[in-house]
């Protein structure tokens, strides 16, 4: 683990220990999300690991050569679970890139003419 | 992997790296002739396909009309997205979406960014079931599908997206918009071979009034959780109205709604939409909670602390213990606010 990454995910446990367990919102109406995530028992107890899985995954972006408000705005659209998922993941999970179809024509070809479907 | 193909290319003349890509792809292809005597494991959906044709789909369709941006360089990602998105009419190219899913150091995009793109543009990202009769459904209905394959050869892992358009099955040919081909026909068995490795991931990304044909009513309001996130509020709200439409006895999709009306500060039609849920799911714990602190919103308090009693009351029923109800927290909050409102403390 980097110093940096260390450093903001100290800051990080920082403010979630100062907020998270005094968030009182005027409204408190159920969430959507909160209503159609199947690990719903689980939210609260997540909550923390969530915001820890969102950072490492910003600093992963930002290893991978994303400046530090692009990998902010892309994890954010991910949701808790996709981060969860991706998260210490990102250099396993496939990334689709080329687009070298020329390479197997050849292999195709010898399937093509024998089965089609 | 492909970092570590980068190396191994640096550091072996490039003749014998020919000759080993060539070894490679003789091996692959005598895997594959191999293969095709017991074909079943390798292509399995392609098989059942034969034994049983998915019900209520087309033998063959095809959207023509989905436009086609080439690849440049390793960008696919982009690419493929760009054409999922401009097939509805969003002026948006390849080079817009680079910043939001290319990964310069990967030289590609991950799965997760390009659901998590198109939710920005505020359509609804939703991965299909793994499933050839869920492509075939969505293809079928008019909507291009985002595929992701494995294009390489035996040991070569070679990650790719591209875009179903269309298929042909007494023909044996999917078509597709992938890399510098505007229409590439692939038989069933290729295409199912490259699909495979990727774990059959596949998605669609379509405007909030329409539903994905092979969607059901949990993943699909799941779907549309995740681009209220970070799309315009407008969009999640239309979501929302469609869903509960197609599936109006869905919970779910009535508090995603009514959260919605709520968010917009529009109260009466956050009451109409909880009270219509409520009406079918007269002990969902939510639905009571939401509805109360709307009605105390409204200045009605007694009804809302005569629902929130009810609430707790179900909470408090046998079929539900305490450890593993979510809301009771949610609903001792929203029933120390109404009766603070109402100037009392018990």
């Amino acid at each position: 683990m980097t110093t940096a990454f260390k450093k903001m995910m100290c800051r990080f446990l920082a403010v979630a220990l100062i907020t998270l367990p005094f968030q009182t919102g005027q409204a408190s109406m159920i969430g959507t999300d909160q209503v159609s995530s199947a690990a719903t028992v689980q939210a609260n107890r997540s909550l923390v690991l969530n915001h820890l899985n969102r950072a490492q995954t910003v600093s992963e972006f930002q290893a991978l050569g994303l400046d530090a408000q692009q990998a902010r705005d892309r994890v954010a659209a991910m949701t808790d679970e996709e981060v969860g998922k991706l998260a210490g993941q990102i250099n396993a999970v496939p990334a689709g890139g080329d687009g070298l179809v020329a390479v197997i024509l050849v292999v195709f070809f010898i399937w093509y003419f024998a089965f089609r479907r | 992997m492909q970092r570590r193909r980068h190396r191994a290319r640096a550091l072996v003349s490039p003749r014998w790296s020919a000759w080993q890509q060539g070894v490679r792809l003789v091996a692959g292809a005598l895997l594959l002739l191999a293969g095709l005597g017991g074909c079943a494991s390798l292509v399995p959906q392609t098989m059942a396909l034969r034994e049983a044709w998915p019900a209520g789909v087309a033998r063959s369709s095809e959207n023509a009309a989905v436009p086609f941006f080439p690849q440049q360089d390793y960008q696919c990602g982009p690419a493929a997205l760009a054409t999922v998105l401009a097939a509805d009419g969003l002026e948006v190219g390849p080079d817009d979406l680079v910043k939001s899913v290319y990964l310069p150091a990967r030289q590609g995009s991950l799965q997760v960014e390009m659901l998590a793109a198109a939710r920005r543009y505020g359509r609804v990202s939703y991965q299909l079931a793994p499933r050839f009769d869920a492509l075939l459904q969505e293809v079928a209905a008019g909507n291009p599908v985002v595929v992701l394959q494995d294009i390489g050869v035996g040991p070569l892992v070679n990650w790719h997206y591209a875009v179903v358009v269309g298929f042909d099955y007494p023909a044996g040919e999917l078509y597709l918009r992938s890399g510098e081909t505007r229409r590439l026909a692939l038989p069933f068995t290729v295409f199912e071979y490259s699909w495979k490795r990727g774990g059959y991931w596949a998605m669609v990304a379509l405007p909030p009034q329409r539903i994905p044909a092979s969607a059901d009513a949990a993943g699909y309001l799941a779907a549309v959780a995740a681009m209220e996130r970070v799309a315009a509020p407008q969009a999640a709200t239309l979501a929302y109205a469609t869903a509960w439409r197609r599936w109006p006895d869905n919970a779910t999709a009535g508090i995603g709604l009514a959260n919605r009306h709520y968010a917009d500060g529009a109260l009466a039609q956050a009451e109409a939409t909880l009270r219509q849920t409520l009406a079918q799911h007269p002990d969902a714990v939510p639905v009571l909670n939401n509805l109360a602190q709307v009605l105390s919103d409204l200045g009605r308090n007694d009804e809302a602390l005569a629902l929130l009693d009810r609430a707790a009351r179900v909470d408090a029923s046998p079929a539900v213990s305490p450890a593993v109800s979510p809301y009771a927290a949610a609903v001792r909050e929203t029933r120390a606010l109404v009766l603070q409102r109402m100037g009392r403390s018990r």
